[in-house]
């Protein structure tokens, strides 16, 4: 399955009002779904991002039967985003959709993702851990970031 | 320690805002402003709708004056309190008064706190408040007389003396049979205390904090803050805030104030900074 790199996301940045409520429940009843134990797939930030959600859904770390992949989209989607606005990364974003949604990573064109900020290190490497219809908990960008909460499999 | 109030509990982390309500014709900040009964009404919900959690009632300005007697005292806080507890049940009601029997008849009234901003001038309140279950402020004022100026007054350490004298009005209290988590301590801004001396109350009140009694500040527009800045009444908003800030990161947790909403966002922001209250809602550079 897949959650977002947000740091708000970390019990070290709470606030009085989450500024992530429903992003936050998606991915806690997501994790929690994975069963009890989970390997990370993502960056260092979102090694972290994971393990504050684990901790959260009760799931620990270990096994090889269920991933959580941390990633998302461009945060370049309008102008308070970010890195501001940059037009192309609808485009970018409507494409990695598309490809998560179908379960296939092989044929995604990642060559924009610098340049739109988007957090795919995770998604990269779990292209061959990904197969399969997804079911989307999650699709927005409160936040001027793609944000997406998936899962593949049963 | 959690803070009991009359009817209302309140948790470590909590800061409050005592608003000020007089009834009188000529405290020295509001001049009479809500000496009519409506008026404070009046002043008591627009203090409730600005997020207070608490008003502290008064029927006698604390500079020197016309003689009032309790029976006059009475007349102008005792009515007020039962119609200010029936209308605001959630509200902690407190009567800044040093009178045991003004005291009593308060908290039959539905008084929550008895503020005693002369220090133990009578020592009956200790005894009103233990028999209602009330809470109970115990300032310092030096050994004044209620309703006189500070004149020539010298300490050898005004915070030690404050600490000594509000510690033990607490013991003397809780002797009394008021409950521990109903008292709190107020060093008692310019009472009995010229303007160096509330300079160093603020300066060091973390001392007065690490006795573990929750502490009250009043600092609104007082003479300290005005000699501070050469500035008159109507004019101490800003020193005052200023004065605030450094109680608030020192750990006070009670505030007795005018103006509740610019006080409330100072000690907010000041605890908030400390790493005492989380911010509001946090997202930048956090997405």
């Amino acid at each position: 399955m897949l959650v977002p790199g947000a740091l708000a996301l970390l019990p070290e940045h709470a606030s009085l009002t989450d500024p992530l409520t429903d992003l936050r429940a998606a991915a806690v009843a997501a994790v929690r779904w994975l069963g009890p134990e989970a390997e990370v797939v993502g960056d260092a930030q979102g090694e972290r991002v994971a393990a504050a959600l684990m901790d959260a859904a009760g799931v620990r770390r270990g096994g090889a039967a269920a991933y959580l992949v941390v990633g998302n989209g461009s945060a370049k989607r309008s102008e308070k985003a970010p890195g501001h606005l940059d037009e192309r990364s609808f485009g970018f974003d409507d494409a990695l959709r598309d490809a998560l949604v179908a379960g296939d990573l092989a044929g995604m064109d990642w060559s924009l993702a610098d340049d739109l900020w988007a957090s795919v290190d995770g998604l990269r490497r779990a292209v061959d851990l990904i197969g399969g219809p997804a079911t989307v908990d999650y699709d927005d960008d409160p936040y001027g970031v793609q944000y997406w909460v998936m899962r593949w499999g049963s | 320690m959690t803070l009991r109030l009359g009817r209302q509990e309140f948790a470590d982390d909590r800061t409050l805002m005592m608003a000020i309500v007089n009834r009188t014709p000529d405290s020295f900040y509001d001049k009479g402003a809500t000496w009519a009964e409506d008026k404070a009404f009046d002043r008591v919900a627009q203090v409730v709708d600005e997020g207070a959690e608490m008003v502290d009632i008064g029927g006698i300005k604390a500079a020197p004056g016309e003689e009032i007697d309790e029976v006059e005292e009475k007349r102008r806080v005792v009515d007020f309190v039962a119609r200010v507890r029936a209308a605001y049940p959630s509200l902690v009601v407190s009567v800044d008064t040093w009178r045991a029997s003004v005291g009593e008849a308060v908290c039959q009234a539905g008084a929550d706190v008895l503020n005693d901003a002369w220090g133990g001038a009578d020592p009956g309140l200790v005894d009103v408040a233990a028999k209602h279950d009330v809470a109970l402020i115990c300032t310092h004022t030096g050994g004044a007389v209620p309703r006189t100026r500070p004149y020539r007054v010298e300490y050898d350490d005004v915070v030690r003396s404050a600490i000594d004298d509000t510690v033990a009005y607490a013991e003397r209290a809780l002797a009394a049979g008021v409950a521990r988590e109903s008292l709190v301590i107020d060093p008692a801004h310019d009472f009995g205390k010229n303007t160096f001396h509330s300079l160093e109350i603020t300066r060091r009140l973390d001392e007065m904090v690490a006795t573990g009694w929750p502490v009250l500040v009043s600092l609104s527009n007082k003479d300290f803050v005005g000699e501070s800045l050469d500035l008159p009444v109507g004019e101490r908003l800003t020193g005052t805030l200023a004065a605030t800030a450094v109680c608030a990161l020192a750990g006070a947790r009670i505030y007795r104030v005018h103006e509740v909403v610019e006080t409330r966002q100072v000690v907010d922001m000041v605890n908030t900074i400390a790493g005492r209250r989380l911010p509001a809602r946090a997202i930048r550079g956090l997405q």
